[in-house]
């Protein structure tokens, strides 16, 4: 009791919540990194390497949506469509002449109610989070469809070029902007996720849900957060694959969810909820990144990278899964000589 | 000193099929603390849980602090000083001790949580309460014993008035508890009420001021603890009327069929060891989470052994999965028969199949229905099922016929012993009885029987031979005929002397 307070800086950081698998997936970034580098001299060169950000970005910002939902202890299988629906609608706006910022306002607006919908759904009517994400999953798709009458929309022209260079094609201090957004969200998304009482009621929903209400947590307001946070998330990188082609594409984020959930899981997000930081998320999302580009770079064929990929994402959960089961048992061994003790 | 903090009147509540509270009253002084008693079942907790907000009330009035309240909600609870310590632990595993401590309640500087403000604050709590637990470390992380210390803080967290503790000792070890006690007695000097739940008799003496015992939902007195002794308060408990009629056959003890030596499984089944003969029923008494269950679930192999042995016919089977067991002809009869006995979403026909697909199904594994409707049909007629078909679906039909198709789908194979789990919870008094005669006619079959039960009249009324467990250990083997309800309670409360040990400890 008397060490309280002499904890030190490096092991109160060590000590936090889903530090140990950070630092586990880092070594392996790290490595990976080593590894392409030898295979492909070009792979570490400057400007390799901020394509990479701009690639990983996207990826970055729909992992910070899934990993809210995951923390929670819930699923958002409508990212992809979602990004499908805002790319789609935008685009639609802006080639109908609407000013492309007033286009941008309408699409987050439309994208937060299909979020405001997943979580109204999940949390007040209490339908399974896979059945409700899969029913909006299939709606917003069928609304990017619908609002160009089921065809590709035109380019979007000299009028758009302000939103493709905010989004996508412009640079700041010499980094591509979509680096910067991700950048700044995953600051603002960390700061609400681990410094304020909202975050605070997303892993205590996601840990116990029946503590946390009986606590006095608004369970339906906590998971609606979460939920409007993915589709804040998903609209943004859907505005992101609007600038990228300069159109709308119908099944533009196709399968988005999934690497969402990918990058989560790697860095270190249980599925099962109440665990996960958002450092965790980024280097998640790295690695998925890196392995894309590092093994196109080293020419190792499509079907390829699909499968390295695959058994990564299964060996990162099944190595925390038993580093889990071995900690529970240890603690399981050192509690029974106590209750012994005590007869 | 003596105004009632606490003042519930004419409390009534019932759920589908049971009175659990009948026309109750019951009063809380400040700086008493209150001993509520009476056997599982009687309807202690869900009196709390109506005082707590959990269940809201059919009938009767509540005044807190002198002020009537009408509908109380766990938040509004809370608020008005009430914290109920569950049995079944409230907390985050994945949150730290002082983030669950300040759950609902976090203290915001500047728009983010003040985490160093609130692990000063738990530290500070704990110390002071003398709990020996760093607010840092996340409630996954520690031992059970730990985790209901930490439940109690975040009680005392709140500067609740009215504490209620459901069995607040039975995962602490004997310091822990003495601790505890000092604390409640430092909350009766600050003038708070606190309600005592414990079926530990012995526990009383250090801590209760006054007891109020409860029988099948209704009041059954209270009193001074001093005016009153353990034997009193026990036949207080029990003095429960036969009113049903248990059909009897008695039969010839025959050889020893099964046996189980020394069977360790967890923190409820220690050391077990008791033999069953042919032609006799052996019940096991016991009261809520003594380790009954638990006993009968290890032995099936539905949970991991950590040593022990048993033997059928003298030979001993190793078993370590429900599948190991049938094959050796042991079966289980759960207690919750919609979530572990039955399929409810498959027919009768199907549900009695499942286990016994091995004897119906061709080389090709292809099932033979015409079999199967044989089994099935066989089942029905000798126990007697009452269903429209044999395509009914196992949750259309009545509590007292699916326990029927749970014993019919283990007798199509010729199990040898057959064990039963609460048979009769929820099911009517005619179906009672015919679940009584088909366990007379097991009995008469050679078949062993082994069944747990909460009622000590069915107990004693079906049984030849009874156990009593505690504390996972086996307490007492009692013959029917020596056997009363007073002797088995006095044998159900025999738990560990956690608290005489550490005394002695301490005089050593």
């Amino acid at each position: 009791m008397k060490n309280r307070e002499k904890r030190g800086y490096i092991k109160r950081i060590l000590a936090k919540r889903g530090m140990g698998q950070v630092i586990t997936v880092t070594i392996g970034l790290i490595a990976m990194v080593v590894v392409f580098s030898f295979l492909n001299p070009f792979f570490l060169t400057s400007r390799n390497i901020s394509n990479l950000l701009r690639q990983i970005a996207p990826t970055l910002i729909t992992g910070i949506g899934q990993s809210y939902v995951l923390i929670t202890g819930n699923i958002d299988l409508s990212i992809g469509s979602v990004v499908g629906m805002s790319c789609m609608m935008s685009a639609t706006l802006m080639t109908k002449g609407v000013n492309p910022w007033a286009a941008v306002a309408i699409t987050y607006v439309a994208a937060l109610a299909m979020g405001f919908l997943n979580g109204q759904l999940i949390s007040k009517a209490k339908l399974p989070a896979f059945i409700a994400t899969l029913g909006t999953m299939t709606i917003a798709r069928g609304i990017a469809q619908i609002v160009n009458n089921n065809y590709n929309t035109d380019s979007i022209g000299k009028a758009g070029e302000g939103f493709m260079n905010f989004f996508y094609y412009g640079k700041t201090f010499g980094l591509y902007n979509t680096i910067w957004i991700a950048f700044v969200l995953w600051l603002i998304f960390n700061f609400i996720l681990s410094q304020t009482r909202t975050g605070r009621h997303l892993y205590a929903v996601g840990s116990n849900i029946h503590a946390a209400h009986l606590s006095g947590v608004n369970i339906p307001a906590t998971i609606t957060k979460a939920y409007l946070v993915s589709a804040f998330c998903s609209c943004t990188v859907g505005l992101i694959t609007t600038a990228i082609s300069g159109m709308g594409t119908m099944d533009a984020g196709t399968s988005y969810e999934l690497y969402a959930v990918a990058a989560s899981v790697i860095g270190g997000v249980s599925t099962l909820g109440g665990q996960g930081i958002l450092l965790g998320t980024v280097i998640g999302a790295a690695i998925w990144g890196v392995l894309q580009n590092g093994l196109q770079f080293a020419g190792a064929p499509v079907a390829i990278r699909n499968i390295v990929i695959g058994v990564i994402v299964i060996i990162t959960v099944l190595l925390d899964i038993v580093v889990r089961y071995n900690k529970k048992a240890g603690r399981r061994q050192a509690a029974a000589p106590g209750t012994q003790a005590s007869v | 000193m003596s105004e009632y903090i606490v003042e519930m009147h004419n409390i009534s509540k019932s759920f589908p099929g049971v009175q659990a509270l009948d026309g109750v009253s019951f009063t809380l002084k400040a700086g008493e603390v209150l001993g509520l008693l009476g056997e599982n079942g009687a309807g202690k907790s869900t009196l709390m849980k109506i005082l707590s907000g959990v269940y809201t009330k059919d009938e009767g009035t509540i005044k807190v602090l002198g002020q009537p309240v009408e509908h109380l909600t766990p938040h509004s609870a809370q608020r008005l000083g009430i914290a109920m310590i569950n049995q079944e632990l409230n907390l985050c595993d994945h949150l730290s001790v002082a983030q669950n401590i300040f759950l609902g309640r976090e203290i915001i500087r500047r728009g983010r949580l003040a985490e160093r403000e609130m692990n000063a604050e738990a530290a500070r709590l704990l110390d002071d309460f003398q709990i020996d637990i760093d607010p840092e470390t996340l409630v996954g992380d520690l031992p059970v014993s730990k985790r209901q210390l930490v439940e109690i803080s975040k009680a005392l967290a709140q500067n609740a008035k009215i504490l209620i503790m459901d069995e607040p000792t039975s995962a602490l070890t004997a310091k822990e508890i003495q601790n505890l006690f000092a604390i409640i007695k430092r909350l009766k000097k600050k003038g708070c009420g606190i309600v005592y739940i414990s079926h530990r008799l012995e526990e009383l003496q250090h801590v209760v001021d006054r007891i109020m015992i409860l029988r099948d939902g209704k009041y059954i007195i209270d009193k001074p603890f001093q005016e009153t002794n353990l034997d009193e308060i026990i036949s207080y408990m029990v003095g429960r009327e036969i009113t049903e009629k248990y059909p009897r056959v008695e039969t010839e003890r025959g050889q020893k069929i099964f046996e189980v030596r020394n069977l360790n499984a967890g923190r409820l089944v220690k050391n077990v060891s008791f033999s069953l003969y042919e032609g006799e029923i052996l019940g096991i008494a016991g009261l809520m989470g003594s380790g009954r269950t638990e006993t009968l679930r290890a032995i099936f192999g539905a949970d991991p052994k950590e040593s022990g042995q048993i033997f059928i016919h003298g030979e001993e089977v190793a078993i370590s999965c429900p599948e190991d067991a049938i094959r050796a002809g042991v079966v289980l009869v759960p207690e919750d028969r919609g979530r572990d006995g039955l399929c409810t979403r498959l027919s009768v026909r199907e549900n009695i199949g499942l286990p016994n697909l091995d004897h119906i199904v061709n080389r090709l594994t292809v099932v033979n229905h015409k079999r199967e409707q044989e089994i099935t049909e066989q089942a029905v007629d000798s126990f007697n099922i009452r269903l429209a078909s044999e395509e009914s679906l196992a949750e259309s039909l009545s509590g007292g016929n699916q326990q029927k198709v749970v014993i019919g789908k283990w007798l199509a194979r010729d199990s040898k012993v057959v064990m039963f789990d609460e048979p009769t919870r929820g099911i009517d008094v005619g179906s009672k009885v015919e679940i009584y005669q088909i366990m007379n006619e097991l009995k008469q079959r050679s078949i062993g029987v082994v069944f747990v039960s909460s009622e000590l009249p069915e107990i004693l009324g079906i049984s030849d031979r009874i156990l009593v467990m505690a504390d996972g250990r086996i307490t007492k083997e009692l013959n029917v005929q020596e056997a009363t309800q007073d002797l088995i309670l006095h044998y159900a409360t025999q738990f560990e002397k956690k608290l005489d040990a550490a005394e002695q400890i301490e005089v050593g």
